[in-house]
C-alpha cells in the first residue's frame, strides 16, 4: 500500500508539473511579448525589420504551428533550456546557476532560524496557556504575522544602519558566500525574512499542541505516572509536530520565496528574486518566467516532500 | 470481608468553575475500598463517576478543581502530595484504565513502547528488561503472538485488543489500585465479557483492589464485592453487593435496579432526568424524581444513615420503606 | 438575521476583534471623508519639501540665495503638513489617505473576486464531482503551485500596472484556498438530507446550489474573507514597493518606495505608510480570528 500510494503522489507531482509548464506557455503566448521584439529594441535602427523579425521568428520557432511550438517549448524546458537572457547575453539557465545558492542560502538560514525559534516559542505559550507570558507572546505574534516584511527590513535597516551605523556592509559577492563579512550583512536580511516565519509557526505549533493536549492519550500518559515534560516532550509534541512538518513544508515554497523575492531587492542580495527584479526593469522576458517556473517547481517539490514525510512520520498512513 | 482497608476517600468535593456557574461534579462523597475486593462505581452518565476517578489520581484538568477532602492510601493523603512525589503514585500505586481504547493509547507510538514506558517511568531498569516485562504483561492480558505484534501500532489492533494493551499498560507496576472508568462500554458486547473475565482473573492473580466504574447493573451482579451509588455527584447509597443488589433502600437505587429487565421483561424506567448541577435542587438531589419524596426532602439534605454495618444510605427514609 | 445578532454578541466579548473592527471603521471613515479636509496629495511644492510630522525636527539641506549654494536649517512639523512632506514637498496625510482609499479598494475587490471565483469553482467541484471535479482541482493545483507574488510579478510586468489590472491579477489568482474550503464544506454538506430531500423534488442544479449548498458554508467564507484581505492589500503594497504599483496613484506601497531612497534624509516617509499598512493588516487579522471564534460552535464551552 505504501508504495502505491507513492507512486499516486509521484504521478500527481508530475500532472501538475505538466500543467505548470503549459500554463506558462500559453500565459507566454497571450502575452504581448514575442523575442523579436526583444531582439528588435536592443538592434537599433538601420536594420531591414522584417527580414530581421522573420529570422528570429524563424530561430525561436514562433512561426511554426502552435502545437509545434507547444511541443518544442515543453522539450527544451525538459532539457535544461530556459531561454536567452537579452540584457545579460548569457542563456537563462547559466544566469540561474550563478545566482540560485544566495537565494538559498538566504532562505536557508532564515527557514532554520524560524524554525527553531517558532517551535520553541510554541511549545513555551502552549505550556503556558493563557498566562500573562501566553498572552504578551500571542500579541506579538500576530505583530508578526501582520508587520509587511518589506517595512520591516527598511525599519531594520533605518534604526540599525541609518541611525545606529552598527551595519554598514553589503553583501559582497567578490567574498566567499560564508566569509564572516558576508554572514554579518546577512543579519538583517535573515530577521526580516525570519520575523513572520516565527510568528507563524509559532502559533500554529501553539494551537496544534493545545488541540493534542486534550487528547485521551495525554491523559493517559499522565495516569502511566510520567513527568509532565515528558508527557510534552513525547505524547503532545510529536503528535503536534505531523501538522507542523506539513505547514512548513508548504510554507516552504510560497510564502519564503515571496518574502525572499522582496528581501533581496531590499538588501541587495542578488539571489534569483533579485535577479528577476533586474530583468523585470531590463525587460527580460525569459528570466522573469524562469524564475516563476521555478518558484512552482520548488512548490512542487516541497508539497511532494512534504506528503512523503508524512507518510513516514505518521504510522497510521505508512501501514495503511 | 473485613480485609484491611487500601484507599479511602473522605469528604471529596470536585467542582468545574466554568463561566456559567461552578458545577459541582463530585460533591462531599466518602468511601472506603479493601484489598483484593472489587468495588463497582453506579450511576447514570454525568452522575460523576468518572471525576471521582480523576480526583483520586489527581488527574482533574482546567476549569475543574479538588476543593477539599482527603484521599488517603497507606496513611498518605494524596492531596497533601507533592506534584513530584504524586507522580510516583500514578502507575505505580494507583493505574487507571479509560473508557474509551480507541482515543486512550497514543497513535504514532508502538504498544510496546508504550508499555514499557509504563514500566521505565517507576522502575530503574534498562530498556531490555523493560521491553521484555512489557512483553510478559501483553502476554498476560491475552495478547496473541505478544513478542511479534510488540512493534505495532495502536490502529492496527481491534478495540479489545486495544482495551488488552491498556490494561496491560495499568498493570505495569502491579499496582495496588486499578481504576478503570467503563473500560468495555466502547467495546462489542462478546469483547465486553471477555474483558470482564480478565479482571476477575487478574483481582485473583495479584490480589488488588479495583474500582470499577459503570452504569450497567448487570456487570455490578457479577463481578462487584461492594458497591457505591452514585447520583449527580453525590453517593446515595453504599455497602455490600449482597446488601445493596439485595435489599436496596435509596429510591434511586430501587429505580436502577427497576431498570434491569425483569424476569417478566418489563423495563420500568425512572422519571425525569439527572439535574443541572449549575443550580442542583435544595435538600436531597433526588427529590424531584423521588416518587417517596417529603417535605424534608426538599429541605435538607439527607445524612449518610447506617442500615448495617456494611451498609449505609443517603435517605430520609432509609429503613422506613426498606 | 436573529443569527447575524447572535454571533455579533459573541464577537462582542473579543476585544481584539473589536479592537480591529474599530479601527477598520476608522479607516473606511477617513478613506471616504478624509479628502474633504485635506489638500491634493499630487501637489508639489519644493520650498516644503521633507518637511518632518508635528513635534519633530530635522536637518535638511536647502539652496539660499544669500550664500550662493547649500545651507543646513533645522525644519519643524507644521500644523499645515501634520505628518509632513516627501521630497517633493507632497502632503504626507492627504497621501496616507488616498492609499487608505486605495487599500481598501483592492482589499475589497481583489478578495470579493477571488471569493467568488473561488466559491463558484468549489461548489461546483463538489456538486458535479467525478471528471469535473478531477479536471477543476488540478487545474486548482497548478494555480496553487505559483508562488502568489511570483505570478503576480510575472502578470503585472506583461501586462501593465493599472489598478485595475493588479486588483482583477490579484483576484484572478487568489481564488485557490476559497475553492478548496467550499469544496471541502461542500462535500461534506452535498450527502446531508435536505439536500437528498431537494434532489428528490426535483430542484434544479442551481437552485440546490444556490439555496442549500452555498448559505451554509456562508461562515467559513466570511472568515476567510477577512482574513484574506489583508493577504491582498500586502500585495499591491508589495508590488508598488517594488516599484511594479500604478504610478499614477498614491498608494501606501508607492510611498514607500519613494521613501526608501530617502530613509537618511526623511525617515517618515518610510514609516507612517508602514504604519498604517501594519494597522490594517494587524486589524483585519483580528477581526477574522475573532470572526472565526464567534462562528465556531466550540466555542460556546468555559
Amino acid at each position: 500500500m505504501d508504495r502505491s500510494y507513492l507512486a499516486k503522489r509521484l504521478l500527481h507531482a508530475l500532472i501538475i508539473a505538466w500543467g505548470v509548464m503549459t500554463a506558462s506557455f500559453f500565459l507566454m503566448r497571450i502575452g504581448p511579448h514575442s523575442p523579436a521584439d526583444k531582439y528588435l529594441a536592443t538592434l537599433g535602427a538601420g536594420h531591414n525589420v522584417s527580414q530581421v523579425t522573420a529570422a528570429i521568428e524563424s530561430r525561436y520557432g514562433v512561426d511554426r504551428p502552435l502545437y509545434e511550438q507547444y511541443f518544442n517549448y515543453i522539450n527544451s524546458l525538459l532539457h535544461g533550456d530556459w531561454g536567452w537572457s537579452f540584457s545579460t547575453s548569457m542563456p537563462v539557465s547559466d544566469l540561474i546557476k550563478i545566482h540560485w545558492a544566495y537565494s538559498f542560502q538566504l532562505i536557508f538560514l532564515s527557514s532554520i532560524l524560524a524554525i527553531i525559534l517558532g517551535i520553541s516559542l510554541g511549545i513555551f505559550t502552549a505550556a503556558r496557556k493563557n498566562t500573562k507570558a501566553d498572552h504578551i507572546a500571542t500579541f506579538f505574534s500576530f505583530a508578526g504575522i501582520s508587520i509587511p516584511n518589506f517595512w520591516l527590513g527598511m525599519m531594520l535597516i533605518l534604526i540599525f544602519s541609518v541611525k545606529l551605523g552598527w551595519f554598514k556592509t553589503y553583501y559582497d559577492t567578490g567574498l566567499p558566500m560564508f566569509s564572516l563579512s558576508n554572514l554579518y550583512a546577512l543579519i538583517l536580511p535573515v530577521i526580516t525574512l525570519a520575523t513572520g516565519m516565527v510568528a507563524g509557526y509559532g502559533r500554529f505549533v501553539r494551537s496544534s499542541m493545545l488541540e493534542n493536549m486534550n487528547k485521551d492519550f495525554v491523559r493517559t500518559a499522565r495516569a502511566k505516572g510520567l513527568p509532565e515534560s515528558v508527557v510534552l516532550r513525547k505524547h503532545v509534541f510529536r503528535n503536534a509536530l505531523l501538522p507542523v512538518v506539513t505547514i512548513i513544508m508548504l510554507d516552504m515554497s510560497g510564502i519564503i520565496f515571496g518574502g525572499a523575492y522582496i528581501t533581496e531587492f531590499i538588501f541587495g542580495i542578488p539571489g534569483l528574486g533579485w535577479m528577476s527584479l533586474k530583468a523585470v526593469f531590463s525587460d527580460d522576458y525569459s528570466v522573469v518566467m524562469a524564475v516563476t517556473l521555478i518558484g512552482a517547481f520548488v512548490t512542487l517539490f516541497f508539497n511532494l516532500v512534504a506528503d512523503i514525510a508524512y507518510t513516514y512520520l505518521d504510522p497510521r498512513i505508512r501501514y495503511e | 470481608m473485613t480485609s484491611e482497608i487500601i484507599l479511602s476517600i473522605e469528604n471529596l468535593k470536585t467542582y468545574f468553575f466554568t463561566k456559567k456557574g461552578i458545577v459541582r461534579a463530585v460533591d462531599n462523597i466518602s468511601f472506603d475500598i479493601r484489598k483484593g475486593e472489587i468495588l463497582c462505581i453506579v450511576g447514570e452518565s454525568g452522575s460523576g463517576k468518572t471525576v471521582t476517578a480523576l480526583s483520586i489520581l489527581r488527574l482533574v484538568e482546567s476549569p475543574g478543581k479538588i476543593i477539599e477532602g482527603k484521599i488517603i492510601l497507606d496513611e498518605d493523603n494524596l492531596l497533601e502530595l507533592s506534584p513530584h512525589k504524586m507522580q510516583d503514585v500514578r502507575g505505580n500505586k494507583i493505574a487507571m484504565v479509560f473508557q474509551d481504547p480507541h482515543s486512550a493509547l497514543n497513535p504514532i507510538f508502538t504498544i510496546g513502547d508504550q508499555v514499557s514506558e509504563a514500566i521505565s517511568a517507576h522502575k530503574s531498569c534498562n530498556k531490555e528488561d523493560a521491553s521484555s516485562q512489557a512483553t510478559q504483561l501483553l502476554e498476560l492480558v491475552g495478547i496473541p503472538l505478544a513478542k511479534e505484534r510488540y512493534h505495532d501500532y495502536p490502529h492496527q489492533f481491534s478495540g479489545g485488543m486495544k482495551q488488552r494493551v491498556v490494561i496491560a499498560m495499568a498493570l505495569a507496576c502491579h499496582p495496588r489500585v486499578l481504576i478503570a472508568d467503563e473500560p468495555a462500554t466502547a467495546l462489542d458486547l462478546t469483547v465486553q465479557a471477555q474483558i470482564l473475565d480478565l479482571f476477575l482473573e487478574l483481582r485473583a492473580r495479584f490480589e488488588m483492589s479495583i474500582i470499577y466504574i459503570t452504569h450497567d447493573l448487570g456487570v455490578v451482579s457479577e463481578i462487584a464485592d461492594s458497591i457505591v451509588v452514585m447520583y449527580a455527584g453525590r453517593i446515595m447509597e453504599k455497602g455490600g453487593s449482597r446488601d445493596v443488589l439485595g435489599n436496596p433502600v435509596h429510591p434511586y437505587t430501587k429505580g436502577l435496579m427497576g431498570c434491569l429487565p425483569s424476569e417478566k421483561g418489563i423495563i420500568i424506567p425512572i422519571p425525569g432526568t439527572i439535574p443541572g448541577l449549575i443550580n442542583p435542587p435544595a435538600g436531597c438531589i433526588f427529590h424531584p424524581r423521588c416518587v417517596n419524596a417529603l417535605d424534608i426532602c426538599r429541605m435538607e439534605r439527607p445524612p449518610m444513615t447506617k442500615i448495617t454495618d456494611e451498609h449505609y444510605v443517603s435517605c430520609f427514609l432509609g429503613g422506613v420503606n426498606g | 438575521m436573529k443569527l447575524a445578532a447572535y454571533y455579533l454578541e459573541r464577537l462582542k466579548g473579543n476585544k481584539t476583534a473589536i479592537i480591529g473592527l474599530a479601527f477598520i471603521i476608522f479607516l473606511v471613515l477617513t478613506a471616504l471623508i478624509g479628502p474633504f479636509f485635506t489638500v491634493s496629495p499630487t501637489q508639489v511644492n519644493f520650498s516644503e519639501k521633507n518637511l518632518p510630522p508635528i513635534g519633530f525636527s530635522s536637518e535638511q539641506s536647502e539652496y539660499s540665495a544669500k550664500v550662493g549654494g547649500l545651507v543646513m536649517t533645522n525644519m519643524h512639523g507644521t500644523w499645515k503638513h501634520p505628518l509632513g512632506t516627501d521630497g517633493m514637498g507632497r502632503d504626507l496625510l492627504s497621501q496616507l489617505i488616498s492609499g487608505a482609499r486605495v487599500s481598501l479598494l483592492v482589499g475589497l475587490l481583489a478578495t470579493g473576486l477571488a471569493i467568488v471565483i473561488g466559491a463558484i469553482i468549489g461548489v461546483s467541484s463538489a456538486y458535479f464531482g467525478g471528471i469535473a471535479d478531477s479536471i477543476l482541482m488540478r487545474f486548482t493545483d497548478i494555480m496553487i503551485t505559483f508562488p502568489f507574488l511570483l505570478l503576480l510579478i510575472l502578470i503585472v510586468y506583461m501586462f501593465g500596472s493599472s489598478l485595475a489590472l493588479i486588483i482583477l491579477s490579484i483576484g484572478l489568482t487568489g481564488w485557490t484556498g476559497t475553492a478548496r474550503l467550499v469544496r471541502s464544506e461542500t462535500l461534506s454538506l452535498r450527502t446531508r438530507d435536505f439536500v437528498i430531500a431537494s434532489k428528490a423534488l426535483g430542484a434544479s442544479d442551481l437552485r440546490i446550489i444556490f439555496y442549500h449548498l452555498l448559505p451554509n458554508t456562508i461562515s467559513s467564507i466570511i472568515v476567510l474573507a477577512t482574513l484574506s484581505i489583508p493577504g491582498a492589500i500586502l500585495a499591491e503594497a508589495a508590488l508598488s514597493f517594488i516599484g511594479l504599483g500604478d504610478p499614477q496613484v498614491a498608494s501606501w506601497g508607492n510611498i514607500l518606495n519613494a521613501g526608501q531612497n530617502d530613509l537618511q534624509a526623511a525617515w517618515w516617509i518610510a514609516v507612517e505608510p508602514g504604519i498604517m499598512l501594519f494597522f490594517t493588516v494587524i486589524s483585519f487579522n483580528f477581526l477574522g480570528e475573532g470572526l472565526r471564534d464567534a462562528f465556531d460552535p466550540k466555542g460556546d464551552y468555559n
